[in-house]
């Protein structure tokens, strides 16, 4: 049925275009290291803290709003207790999250402050696949924290290649490279903690608008799911988890009513059985404890809301 | 299932490799089955519609076979109401329902109707149309009706053209699906390339113009005439390497089993007149609609009146075949009303080509001749890719506006960059339509590469048989150029947003 002149014609042909298919990528990989000055490049120094700060340890989860919004130093200095922050970016969702989980040892104290925007639909919740594959470009066997790292591997491996392929054209044509243009977003601007330190002491521009902020509106029921999983998984473990409100800005509050943040908290409480750490009361802080974005605190903001979560966990933990 | 998905990267080898090792008679069997996996991968229940008109249309082409006169007749329009009523429902109840509402609110009535919540099933347009063609054929003895109901469900189902055509006609597929075919070495790889080929167009191509265009046609009242023009032009390149890519895909899968689709696409923006421009552009959709309506309507043979009211109705079906929206008819009628502008100026544009004047100007015709088609084609793609009428009415209004802004801006970036001369404007230029398009200089000095590529292999196969000339090359030379373009596809596909993006024309 298949002529066997035909057929090893084939095969041999076949096999020559993908030896040199794979030659090549090979080759752009090899030449295209991980970009150093991406903000991304931190998540190293966050992983490097998930191995080596002994436990008992407090852990503290989310996006940016975390990177920018929290001072892991004083906590610790407050608590007594070794503190991480994981906070990097709302695009990777709760892959960060699944990290965690290689790391976690008894005694260790998880607190999860996730983006409102994540919980929108589950590409926002599990990850965006083109911020994904810098996140993995940075550290590979990250493509077992991802949701379907099978299904996920083609994509984010030709995202990578796409990347490598325009930093290198980038560095041709600028002498910089891709990522040039983040402004102050950089991986070398975070302390031993693994804070964000590039805005404090800055004057951010707070112009920003009503509808740059997020409000949980659609909530995705497989994101509480997943939480849950989570607190059980880390209690099987022996650690504790927590959750913590993602700051709010006082005139997003008074917009929207706070009803929509009420309807989240409320499912929160209804789906998981993981405590919060937030006073609901005081979720709304003033507009100018912001930075560039209605996530970013800066650093009267960042004191204000690490202060506040410093008194919450003394509660919660029997400290106070 | 989408061709440019890793699941049809699995799907396609697994089953072309089992149709070769397999006897002759049992695949119809296997491409039957796996063309159903491929189409339930969108929605699965939906492939219940499709066996209800292929059921309809088997009894309705032994009936037709078996029968004459009237009930003939009779016959061959239950099977059109069975397959036009499908459409129908699905694709045109709603758009219909909101006219009439629309209306009834107009005047003051009380409507109670509601539109349904009704997704339209992939592709329906496309296989209703082929069903048709069955009937149609076999009514009027040009085919023989099929017994075999897997081999006239595989007629209707065959995956690489199940959801956007080329839509094929009974008499050039139905026998080659019953013969066998053996693997060839030449016709295999050759399809492989048409197949690569295609992916470069889809997702190098026209997902990469999918991003300059979208951000601007989803709020086009937020831009000037530059960004318009520019989204405008962009979009008249995705759909084309969209459309014509999916169908050089369809085309190369069905060529490694053996099997020839009918040619889609003939290089349409090299047309020197609209209708040149229709015989190059979705062929087997513009040939439909001459066989099974221009033609029964009584085509050029009642004078000119009726032959411009003739064509005005089948470019105006024409653009309702593509979708429910207004948007879509008047895309149609502008096709109509160019096509009979062109019929009415064809003899005297000829006459003064011809005179020995303009004989010297002949290229510089030719080219006024090729850009003022690409302009009209533009044109019409405004309504075609707008959203709703009104949005299309302010780009259409808006053309003209802010383009000495834009002049100005790019001068001045010019000045501002490292570069003088034409490298500086080159340079300003960028820096304006990086400013449009919110893409980095690299971005679009990738998708100007791309663009060279696929101009420079489109003149190729415009003036000759690129494919076969390639072939003849050194080996060396060959092996390199297919690498590439698979790195190329890799590299600079659809990878940059993360998310496979579904063919334009699937929507219809």
């Amino acid at each position: 049925m298949i002529p066997k002149n035909d057929l090893l014609k084939f095969l041999k042909n076949t096999t020559l275009v993908v030896v040199l298919v794979a030659v090549a990528i090979t080759a752009i990989f090899i030449a295209t290291p991980p970009d150093d000055k991406h903000l991304y490049q931190a998540s190293l120094l966050k992983s490097n803290l998930l191995h080596t700060v002994p436990s008992p340890r407090i852990i503290i989860v989310g996006g940016s709003n975390v990177a920018f919004g929290i001072d892991s130093e004083l906590m610790e200095q407050e608590l007594g207790i070794p503190v991480i922050n994981d906070g990097l970016h709302v695009a990777l969702g709760i892959a960060p999250l699944n990290e965690i989980k290689d790391y976690l040892r008894p005694g260790d104290i998880v607190i999860i402050s996730l983006e409102y925007y994540n919980f929108t639909d589950e590409q926002s919740f599990y990850g965006q696949p083109q911020y994904l594959a810098d996140w993995v470009e940075f550290s590979p066997e990250r493509i077992w924290y991802l949701r379907d790292p099978y299904k996920q591997m083609p994509s984010i491996f030709t995202i990578m290649l796409e990347r490598k392929v325009n930093r290198q054209l980038n560095y041709y044509l600028n002498g910089f490279s891709y990522e040039a243009g983040r402004n102050f977003y950089s991986g070398d601007l975070f302390n031993e903690h693994g804070d964000f330190i590039g805005h404090l002491g800055e004057n951010g521009n707070k112009q920003f608008e009503i509808a740059d902020s997020v409000y949980p509106i659609n909530l995705i029921e497989s994101a509480y799911v997943f939480l849950e999983d989570f607190n059980q998984f880390a209690l099987s473990k022996g650690a504790m988890v927590y959750y913590e409100a993602q700051a709010h800005r006082q005139t997003n509050c008074e917009q929207t009513g706070k009803k929509h943040l009420d309807r989240f908290f409320n499912r929160l409480k209804t789906k998981t059985t993981i405590p919060l750490l937030t006073n609901l009361d005081q979720l709304c802080l003033p507009d100018d404890y912001f930075y560039d974005t209605p996530y970013h605190l800066n650093e009267q903001g960042r004191r204000v809301r690490t202060e506040r979560l410093i008194d919450s966990l003394k509660v919660a933990l029997g400290l106070k | 299932m989408l061709f440019n998905s890793f699941q049809f990267l699995v799907f396609f080898p697994v089953v072309t490799t089992l149709y070769f090792l397999i006897p002759h008679r049992f695949r119809w069997g296997l491409l039957l089955a796996a063309s159903c996996y491929f189409y339930m991968a969108f929605i699965p229940k939906y492939i219940l519609i499709l066996f209800v008109t292929i059921t309809v249309d088997y009894f309705a082409g032994i009936g037709l076979e078996t029968t004459q006169g009237n009930r003939k007749k009779w016959i061959l329009l239950a099977s059109i109401i069975a397959n036009v009523g499908m459409l129908g429902f699905f694709k045109y109840f709603n758009f219909a329902n909101e006219n009439i509402a629309a209306f009834a609110n107009f005047i003051d009535w009380n409507y109670p109707i509601e539109n349904l919540s009704i997704i339209l099933p992939i592709g329906l347009s496309f296989h209703t149309f082929q069903s048709l063609s069955y009937t149609i054929e076999v009514y009027r003895g040009h085919q023989k009706a099929e017994r075999h109901y897997g081999y006239l469900a595989l007629y209707v189902l065959f995956y690489p053209q199940l959801v956007a055509g080329p839509i094929e006609r009974p008499q050039n597929i139905l026998h080659q699906l019953h013969e066998e075919h053996h693997f060839e070495y030449q016709r295999v790889t050759d399809g492989l390339k048409w197949m690569a080929w295609g992916m470069f167009k889809k997702v190098v191509i026209a997902d990469r113009m999918a991003l300059f265009v979208n951000p601007i046609y989803d709020s086009p009242t937020g831009h000037d005439g530059p960004a318009l023009v520019f989204a405008t032009i962009a979009f008249a390149i995705q759909i084309y390497c969209d459309f014509s890519g999916y169908s050089d895909i369809a085309l190369g899968s069905a060529q490694v089993m053996g099997i020839r689709l009918m040619k889609n696409f003939q290089h349409p923006y090299f047309a020197r007149s609209i209708s040149e421009f229709w015989r190059r552009w979705h062929i087997s959709l513009s040939t439909w609609f001459r066989d099974y309506v221009y033609i029964p309507l009584g085509g050029n043979r009642a004078g000119a009146r009726r032959t411009a009211i003739n064509l005005l109705i089948t470019f105006l079906l024409s653009g309702l075949w593509h979708g429910a929206n207004w948007t879509f008819v008047i895309w149609g009628a502008l096709h109509g009303m160019y096509i009979i502008l062109n019929h009415w100026m064809e003899p005297r544009w000829t006459r003064l080509r011809d005179s020995g004047f303009a004989k010297r100007f002949t290229p510089a015709l030719n080219g006024l001749s090729l850009l003022s088609t690409f302009g009209l084609v533009c044109f019409a793609w405004i309504f075609f890719r707008a959203s709703t009428l009104p949005d299309a009415f302010y780009i259409t209004t808006h053309l003209f506006s802010g383009w000495p802004d834009f002049v100005r801006q790019t001068s001045s970036l010019a000045q501002e960059g490292i570069h003088s001369g034409f490298w500086g404007l080159l340079s300003g230029l960028f820096a304006s339509l990086n400013g449009i398009t919110d893409l980095t200089r690299s971005e679009i000095i990738l998708s100007i590469f791309a663009l060279v590529l696929l101009l420079y292999i489109e003149i190729k196969q415009h003036r000759g048989d690129f494919l076969a000339q390639f072939n003849l090359k050194q080996p060396v030379l060959r092996y390199i150029g297919y690498s590439l373009l698979v790195v190329i596809i890799l590299a600079l596909g659809t990878s940059y947003t993360g998310v496979e993006q579904a063919f334009i024309y699937f929507q219809f």
